[in-house]
């Protein structure tokens, strides 16, 4: 019988010695996939205790805050529609977006640094409270965006091209971040209107002529002869059997003539001159087709293979139809680029992270993003660019007493009339705000998207020195 | 000899007051309540009752094992820090029923010091066993699916507890008597040669009736539990492999016609092989214990910081999970590791006995409480399926508990025994 028992007793214990591995196994190879499900409700029970942090405008303004409605802790966003896209909302049914998304463990204090905080706050029974973000926008211009945009839908985005702050970050049609779970059906439900779509980071659109500030650029680069030469405008360009067709005939133009009045001839003719590797190569170091580093996801657009274009191909891409696609946000910085000579700055809305008893937790600086472009070229296509305000196609952008720099775009699409685009900067010799702005199935840029610039260069200038 | 044996179980027993004055003032510092008084009384009653204990095992010259108090101490102290935890209103009966659990345990070691006499009632444990369960089938309550208890007045107990105990007593003196004969087989079925029905007879008849009440009660729990025990003992008792294969056998095939039969049965078996199939539903007691086992990672949350009331019923059968969150991987590890010492001593005890009674006895007893854990550890963490019983001293329950320290008093009489005897 001993040897029996002895037996049994290996048996059971190894039984024992099976269930620690397995728990083990299960701890090390299941566990961050058991934490994260979906059904396991600890985190958004953890969550619910937790006060997030504040999140300001660049003037102290409150855009989202978390208060005890009832004894239960509520988020919510003072300035409505504002800025539900660019700080999104917290929802335990529809999850987060936006900032909130973004920056989540840091609103809510559950960054490894304060881990043992939090240990120690919860060990006392002490309410965890997270941490505040300030951001770069302002809260009037926003607010000034949305009004100019109305029932259109589109974007508006406004930068700082000196250190890539983002003044304002605004999308039509919104939505009221309050009353997300209310609404939900209604404002998911419009495939078409697209509610929920932050157009600004993640609407893709063609560049239409606001391309040719690009093209132009790379051309200049390539031959700054190009600068001095003139182009004749029989209102078309012939290429083959293909005829890229011009708004008019503009006859004899140099480079910043035929800028100011968005000669497709030219621009055509110029981005046949680049060739298909210098137009890819040049659009490349204006950050196209690159992820943007940015507080937000930024859909990364879409140029044509350098290998597939032809000549026709070539020319449409150069005056931004064709292939080309891309978000208001990369165009603003475009603007930026041109304005910064030639130097692109890391955009960015968050500009500090403070913890709750006002210690600074990160304090990002301004970044170089890209060298774009030869500051000699930057400012020659500036000089186009003044023109275009002064005496083109955005004449409805001028500011009273300062010169601005622009340039109009009226894009072809499939979806109805043209989209109206505007990206400038202002004041040309010292620019303290780049902008870019598109109104959505509209016409013409000059007409409705260029006043929209105008009024929130104009109010930008009031607020950044 | 005897002296320095005890001092080992007073020092251990130092370690169980620290750990449980610590995890009871813990949790009260986390409830955010300043200084309770409550937890740390809680902890002097649990000091007292078990040095108490001791201190009755050294006057009475008990030479029984040192370890095995202190191991129950330990499981039973991190019950009542669990229960506190999750149900702090019942932390107080847990206390009641540990005390009364301790003095059925000197009882025990009072009453039966002479273990061998208890092989003198054989029928005595089988009517008493029949009786409770036929009890139960017929005045019993429904909890949680299974009516396995009786209530008596505001008290409720659970018969099979102490059925369970009565069982491994019947079998060590059942098969201590006829293990010859047993083993022998002179009666061939199909090759196999089985012992004579004459022999195995009473034992198949006794041992049939209790599954079939307890599959009545559904208990399933339970019904593994006895035909577990049951077969471990045979095997014991004759050496031989066919038993326990033809055991296996007929187990297989009425698990097979039970599951065919009884709808709980088929979900039980359907929420372990795939309890993500109805995640709301039959699979979320399995599903939000193994969130909480995962969301413990390596150190656990801390006591009093996780969410283990997401699983129901966490502070009966699935207080493993609770204990996992709460104290980590390292957590699981140690209350596994107490086991394992358990088992080790316990069949440490049987293979010292120094009689075939005594061997049966204690390694029945072992083999129990071994099988008993390891089928609700097992179950809650998803290893095998999931069969309501609870974790052995842990768990919260009275009748549990009072059982658990009954096994532990007979234990200790057998290795008193052998001690006492020269080994």
């Amino acid at each position: 019988m001993e040897n029996n028992i002895r037996r049994l007793a290996y048996g059971l214990i190894s039984l024992f010695l099976i269930l620690i591995l397995y728990l083990t196994y299960l701890q090390v190879f299941q566990g961050n996939k058991l934490v994260g499900h979906q059904q396991n409700k600890r985190l958004l029970a953890y969550e619910a205790e937790i006060a997030r942090g504040t999140i300001y405008d660049r003037q102290g303004r409150i855009l989202a805050e978390t208060k005890a409605v009832d004894g239960k802790l509520k988020r919510l966003y003072p300035m409505g529609e504002l800025f539900a896209h660019l700080i999104g909302y917290t929802s335990i049914k529809y999850g987060k977006t936006g900032l909130e998304q973004a920056y989540d463990r840091l609103l809510l204090g559950l960054n490894d640094e304060q881990k043992l905080d939090n240990f120690v706050n919860r060990l006392q029974g002490q309410p965890q409270v997270g941490n505040d973000l300030i951001l770069t926008v302002d809260s009037q211009l926003q607010g000034l965006g949305r009004a100019l945009l109305g029932n259109r839908r589109g974007a508006v985005v406004a930068l700082d091209p000196r250190n890539g702050e983002v003044l304002a970050l605004v999308t039509s049609p919104s939505f009221n971040p309050n009353l997300i779970e209310k609404t939900w059906a209604e404002i998911s439900g419009d495939e078409e209107k697209g509610i929920l779509v932050n157009r600004a980071t993640q609407g893709i659109y063609p560049p239409g002529s606001i391309m040719k500030v690009v093209t132009g650029a790379g051309a200049l680069v390539k031959d700054p002869l190009l600068g001095q030469a003139t182009y004749d405008c029989p209102g078309y360009l012939q290429i083959g059997d293909y005829r890229l067709n011009d708004l008019a005939v503009h006859g004899q133009v140099d480079f910043n003539r035929a800028m100011a009045v968005s000669c497709n001839t030219t621009f055509g003719q110029l981005g046949i001159k680049l060739g298909p590797q210098d137009f890819y190569d040049n659009a490349l170091a204006f950050g196209f087709l690159e992820d943007i580093p940015f507080d937000l996801p930024v859909k990364a657009g879409s140029l044509p293979e350098p290998g597939q274009l032809t000549k026709a191909g070539l020319a449409q891409s150069a005056i931004g139809q064709g292939k080309v696609v891309t978000t208001p946000l990369h165009m603003a910085l475009v603007a930026a680029g041109i304005a910064n000579d030639g130097v692109m700055m890391r955009p960015k809305v968050v500009a500090q992270v403070r913890s709750g008893d006002g210690s600074i937790l990160s304090n990002p600086g301004e970044k170089k993003w890209k060298n774009a472009v030869s500051s000699q070229a930057a400012r020659a296509v500036k000089d186009a660019m003044v023109q275009v305000v002064a005496e083109g196609t955005g004449r409805s952008a001028q500011l009273p007493g300062l010169a601005v720099a622009g340039k109009t775009g009226s894009a072809q699409n499939p979806h109805g009339a043209t989209h109206a685009w505007f990206i400038g900067f202002a004041p040309a010799d010292q620019p303290r705000v780049a902008v870019a702005v598109i109104v959505e199935n509209v016409g013409y840029g000059g007409r409705e998207a260029a006043p929209i610039a105008r009024q929130i260069m104009g109010k930008a200038l009031e607020i950044t020195r | 000899m005897s002296l320095s044996h005890r001092k080992n179980e007073g020092t251990l027993l130092l370690y169980v007051f620290l750990f449980v004055t610590t995890g009871l003032v813990l949790l009260a510092l986390t409830k955010g309540r300043g200084v309770d008084w409550q937890p740390i009384i809680y902890g002097a009653v649990v000091t007292a009752v078990f040095l108490i204990c001791h201190v009755f095992l050294i006057i009475n010259k008990h030479q029984g094992d040192p370890y095995l108090l202190p191991l129950a101490a330990m499981l039973s102290a991190t019950g009542l820090i669990l229960i506190s935890r999750l149900q702090p209103q019942l932390a107080a009966k847990q206390l009641v029923w540990l005390t009364i659990g301790l003095i059925c345990l000197l009882l025990v070691v009072l009453l039966t010091r002479e273990y061998n006499r208890l092989e003198e009632y054989q029928y005595v444990y089988i009517i008493f066993g029949l009786l409770a369960l036929v009890g139960t089938v017929l005045f019993g309550t429904e909890v949680g699916g299974a009516t396995a208890w009786i209530s008596i007045g505001p008290l409720r107990v659970q018969p099979v507890e102490l059925v369970k105990i009565f069982l491994v007593i019947f079998l060590a003196s059942y098969l201590e008597e006829r293990k010859e004969l047993l083993a022998q087989g002179t009666f061939k079925v199909m090759g196999v040669n089985l012992p004579h029905p004459k022999h195995s007879g009473p034992l198949i008849i006794m041992w049939g009736l209790s599954v079939v009440f307890l599959v009545m009660q559904k208990d399933l729990g339970a019904a593994l539990l006895f035909f577990g025990t049951f077969l471990t003992m045979v095997y014991i008792a004759t050496s031989r492999w066919a038993y326990v294969l033809t055991g296996m056998l007929l187990f297989l095939g009425a698990a097979g016609i039970a599951y065919y039969l009884f709808d709980h049965v088929q979900t039980r078996v359907s929420i372990w092989l795939d309890p993500w199939a109805d995640v709301e539903g039959k699979g979320y007691q399995v599903v939000q214990s193994l969130f909480a086992i995962a969301s413990g990672g390596l150190v656990g949350t801390g006591l009093g910081l996780g969410y283990p009331k997401f699983i129901p019923e966490v502070h009966t059968d699935f207080i493993f999970a609770a204990l996992t969150e709460e104290m980590g991987l390292l957590g699981g590890i140690g209350i596994i590791l107490l086991y394992i010492i358990f088992l080790y001593r316990g069949f440490r005890i049987a293979l010292l006995a120094g009689n075939g009674f005594g061997m049966l006895l204690a390694g029945g007893l072992t083999a129990l409480l071994g099988i008993q854990a390891f089928t609700i550890l097992g179950g809650v963490t998803k290893l095998v399926p999931l069969t309501g019983i609870t974790l052995p001293f842990v768990s919260y329950g009275g009748s549990s508990l009072v059982a658990n320290f009954i096994l532990l008093g007979l234990l200790l009489n057998v290795s008193h025994g052998a001690v006492k005897h020269g080994k």
